[in-house]
């Protein structure tokens, strides 16, 4: 226990250095178990739902009005086996519970694996009993709430009574990997973030370490071995592990549980899928994994290999294996046709880009102190290789965060810019009139069609949403090969220029002449990438009881929405096809609007109509949006933030070993204020430097999201874009860092300093 | 006897522990000619390091009056310090050279860039810097870091700095105080040779009576301090102090 308090007593002369090292474990710790509990939560949700409702079909009305109780005890009457399945979405964002009643699912038994996934305890996670989540409900209103009448695998359509049909029962359309690669990205941004953080604890504890050896070497000559040290060092590093990891998965949690909304919302807006209350990560996992990855990445030294020489080789190449990683990475990047190769090639260049960065720093300033005529810029210029070469670690964890930071905030405007223009497309008119329910749209479109304020000043459209059924095609032959595929169907009349003005992807020629006479389709790029349709195929649609055989007149952006998707002139829809929705797109120009609602009710002969301004729907997407990003950006600038206080800590605390050197400069006669002037300098030229350094870092990183893991991962690209105001800010960010160390070293100049007792790294005397 | 370049009166300076008031130094009085030297005796704590300080202007004095060079500096206008301290540092630039018992090198510079650097921050040519190396017996190292001399080459080094910049006062504390004893007389004999070829004055604080000896003059700090207790670490180090320490 002497010695333990004699090891320890480092950390009573420099608590500053406890304390960072145990912010930095806490942190660390917040972030990685952060984004793992959310994805572990989301996979989950995922497992879940996929194998509740794998294969699995429901009963529908033949009217298309949902179901509703009547209708599922009208049919447990004609002895159909049906189970109500009721999804609610719980209050404050914890997720979406779906309600079943395990009574009524007896008749499922022996229906195979689909049965057992609510053959399990009703606990919210994510079941629970149908009783408990109709009282989550806000009424039968609650658009939140859906109820769905999943029916048995033995029951045909012929046992149905009249009224109803059988349908495939899905949570949304089929995502493919789109929800996993999203959770992918999220785990790579995870590991990055935790390659961070594990730099900068490291770059903290060898400080320290570096700083004890005299003790150790004391301890040594008093007897004690090495051995008994090390053992020692691993017990103070379990024990400070201990306490700081606990805490920091408790905050991770925290954050998860904060960022859990935008993340749901992510989810559901993304892929259509929900995210489910779920099990969540378990404690002992995150608190053994982060223990694991403080122990190793600070002690690792204290592995001793059995021969050194392999090291002493490798240490020796450093260079040369830091440029083969480097290229190596950059061709794996180009040609991997695979998610795993991308990331492995992101981990290469990362790993090239930070050993190399040191080197390149302080390799260009000796070039440049060896060429200065002037001593005092050789005197610069010499000092800032040996800071380049001595704040190594934190440096590059700053390169790596500055990069991320540049690389995601480039993802998410260039996202942003390209949803902006996905909203625009689609909500091209200022409002939207709901044709009422019941109400035939024809006597709306003929009163719009005879106003000719609205011909001459604004725009209208009849739109109609729907289901319809695509004849796949064989990619070889193109004859058709098995059952349909559904795909939502979107039909709108007239041609004008609310649609016309749709930026398209590949077009025949004059594709919107062609539509508007009806002569073809188009479609949307979800349903070109997976079924490799081109524009000029001729593709079978079934809507309703009609099969229509029109060719592709061009592909249009859809931005990621899994969902294949069929635009069609309305005029083509036959007498018995039902819209599922069905609206009123109008730019009303010189006509009031309220002239046109109120023409609309008067046709319809109703009391009101639901008008939907799109500019609140725009705000609201807006605001949806920076919900959904907000993961992301709380993620990469808290990393940032991360890695800039540990350059602070790291910059002072060297600075601080070399305050006698930069002291001499005043005894050599430079004033308070030149001396002071050269920190600055030294400091900002520091963080500067690192920061232009992470910009080809960040732009090829952009480059590998945008154009590499995004359509491998999602299946479409957006399109590349840089934006050199971040920078500017990203710089300056550096700046205020460099200009930070600098004012915290001119009040280190202030304080007395003694004479290093030798001139070796101990007492910052090296070079 | 030549002229006075150092007149000191009345000098006084104390350090503050705590809300203790610690006083090092009181009532000083010393007077240095030019091309005189002065042996600074007297044990640790007795203030040898803090008059070397106040003598380079490193640390300002709580009372006294300092003439140095034509320049004079008043310890009691405190209202004063800034431009007090813009004086000091400009006759420590080009008049006033300070040797510590180690450390006096830039560790990322060579040898010779450090000469180099010392000559042209005093505004002389950097020509003769190789000279200087070599004069002490260096000249062959002048490419090599602090790290990779001995102590005793890089004391020859710091002297060369100091003689590269052609000052009118040296002020040395403990010069050879890291040295083994033939390294710290060969060191010593360098010093006292360049001096008197120079023409500069020379103070000297050090331990030492056989070196002591070879000054012209000695001054006992041990019987003139008011405090032979010895002062807190950080002020008792042989360390360029900063300039307000006294604030």
């Amino acid at each position: 226990m002497t010695l333990f308090a004699a090891l320890f007593s480092h950390y009573r002369r420099h608590p500053l250095q406890l304390l960072a090292l145990a912010i930095m474990i806490v942190v660390a710790t917040m972030l990685w178990t952060g984004v793992s509990h959310l994805t572990h939560q989301a996979r989950a949700s995922f497992g879940q739902s996929e194998q509740a409702v794998a294969e699995r079909r429901q009963v529908v009305r033949s009217d298309g009005q949902s179901v509703a109780v009547a209708d599922f005890v009208t049919l447990r009457r004609a002895g159909v086996c049906v189970m109500p399945w009721l999804e609610v979405q719980r209050p404050d964002a914890q997720g979406r519970v779906v309600g079943v009643d395990g009574l009524a699912a007896s008749c499922f038994a022996g229906a195979g694996e689909a049965a057992q996934a609510w053959n399990q305890p009703l606990n919210g996670k994510p079941f629970l009993d149908i009783r408990d989540a109709a009282a989550l409900t806000t009424g039968p209103d609650d658009r939140s709430a859906e109820l769905t009448l999943l029916v048995a695998e033995q029951v045909t359509e012929a046992a149905l009574p009249e009224g109803y049909r059988l349908s495939r029962f899905s949570l949304g359309p089929d995502t493919g990997e789109l929800g996993e690669s999203f959770l992918l990205n999220l785990d790579a941004l995870g590991v990055l973030v935790l390659l961070i953080t594990a730099l900068l604890l490291r770059s903290v504890y060898q400080l320290g370490l570096a700083q004890r050896r005299d003790s150790f070497a004391l301890l040594h000559r008093f007897g004690v071995p090495p051995v008994s040290v090390n053992r020692l060092l691993v017990l103070e590093m379990a024990l400070l592990a201990g306490l700081c990891v606990i805490p920091g998965v408790a905050l991770g949690r925290l954050l998860a549980g904060l960022l859990g909304s935008g993340f749901g919302q992510a989810l559901d807006n993304l892929f259509d899928a929900p995210l489910y209350a779920g099990q969540e990560a378990s404690w002992l996992s995150s608190v053994l994994t982060m223990m694991a990855v403080v122990m190793v990445v600070c002690l690792i030294d204290l592995i001793r290999p059995v021969s050194r020489a392999p090291v002493m080789l490798l240490a020796g190449q450093r260079q040369s294996l830091a440029l083969a990683a480097l290229l190596l990475g950059l061709a794996l990047a180009m040609v991997a046709s695979s998610l795993v190769p991308v990331f492995i090639a992101v981990a290469l260049v990362f790993v090239g880009a930070g050993l190399l960065a040191p080197i390149l720093m302080s390799g260009l300033a000796q070039r440049l102190a060896r060429a200065a005529p002037d001593p005092l810029k050789r005197w610069h210029f010499a000092e800032f290789g040996v800071l380049a070469r001595r704040l190594a670690l934190p440096l590059v964890a700053l390169q790596f965060a500055l990069a991320m930071v540049l690389a995601v905030q480039a993802l998410v405007t260039v996202f942003e810019a390209t949803f902006d223009e996905w909203l625009s497309q689609r909500l091209a008119a200022d409002f939207f009139v709901e044709v009422p329910a019941g109400a035939d749209s024809g006597p709306g479109v003929d009163w719009l069609a005879a106003q000719p304020v609205l011909a001459a000043s604004g725009d209208w459209q009849r739109v109609v949403r729907g289901e319809a059924e695509l004849m796949m095609a064989d990619a070889a032959s193109h004859s058709e090969t098995g059952p349909g595929q559904r795909v939502d169907l979107l039909a709108v009349a007239p041609v004008g220029r609310l649609l016309t003005q749709w930026r398209l992807q590949a077009a025949a020629d004059q594709p919107w002449q062609a539509f508007a006479r009806g002569e073809g389709i188009m479609i949307n790029e979800q349903l070109a990438r997976r079924q490799e349709l081109a524009v000029g195929e001729t593709l079978n649609l079934t809507v309703a009881d009609e099969t229509l055989s029109l060719p592709v007149l061009a592909i249009y952006p859809d931005y990621g929405r899994p969902a294949g998707e069929v635009l069609l002139n309305a005029g083509l829809l036959p007498a018995a096809f039902q819209p599922g929705f069905e609206s009123l797109s109008i730019n009303p120009g010189d006509l009031d609007m309220a002239t046109v609602v109120s023409g609309l009710q008067r046709v319809w002969q109703v009391e009101t109509v639901t008008v939907r301004n799109n500019e609140r729907i725009r705000e609201l997407a807006d605001t949806v949006f920076d919900q959904t990003f907000l993961l992301t950006r709380a993620m990469t600038v808290l990393t940032l933030i991360l890695a800039a206080a540990a350059l602070l800590i790291m910059g002072w605390v060297f600075f601080s070993t070399r305050v006698w050197y930069y002291r001499l400069l005043a005894v050599w006669g430079l004033r308070d204020r030149e001396v002071a002037g050269q920190m600055v300098r030294l400091a900002v030229s520091l963080t500067i430097g690192i920061a232009v350094l992470a910009l080809p870092l960040g732009i090829w990183l952009t480059w590998v999201l945008v154009h590499r893991i995004n359509p491998l991962a999602f299946g479409w690209s957006l399109p590349m874009a840089v934006y050199p105001e971040f920078w500017v800010e990203l710089i300056g960010l550096s700046l205020l860092i460099g200009l930070s160390i600098a004012a915290l070293m001119r009040r280190q100049l202030q304080q007395p300093a003694t004479i290093p007792a030798s001139a070796g790294s101990l007492s910052g005397g090296d070079r | 006897m030549g002229q006075a370049l150092l007149r000191v009166h009345g000098l006084a300076k104390g350090f503050r522990s705590g809300s203790e008031q610690i006083p090092v130094l009181a009532d000083l009085a010393l007077t240095l000619n030019q091309g005189e030297s002065m042996a600074l005796m007297g044990r640790s704590g007795s203030g040898k390091s803090t008059l070397l300080n106040l003598l380079c202007g490193l640390e300002h004095p709580d009372a006294g009056v300092i003439d140095i060079d034509g320049q004079h500096f008043d310890g009691s206008q405190a209202h004063d310090r800034r431009a007090q301290s813009r004086c000091w540092a400009d006759l420590r630039r080009q008049r006033i050279g300070v040797v510590f018992q180690d450390a006096n090198l830039m560790p990322a510079m060579s040898l010779l860039d450090n000469v180099r650097l010392r000559a042209r921050l005093a505004g002389q040519d950097d020509l003769g810097c190789l000279a200087w190396l070599e004069r002490l017996g260096i000249g062959a190292l002048a490419d090599r870091f602090p790290d990779q001399v001995s102590g005793g080459q890089r004391q020859r080094a710091a002297l060369a700095m100091v003689f590269a910049m052609q000052p009118a006062l040296i002020l040395a504390d403990e010069p050879t105080g890291s040295l083994d004893r033939h390294t710290a007389d060969d060191v010593a004999d360098e010093l006292f040779r360049l001096q008197a070829e120079h023409g500069c004055a020379l103070i000297l604080a050090t331990h030492d009576a056989e070196l002591a000896a070879r000054c012209g003059q000695r001054l006992d700090l041990a019987h003139l301090s008011c405090s032979a207790a010895p002062s807190p670490s950080s002020m008792s180090s042989t360390s360029p102090a900063p300039a307000d320490r006294s604030q």
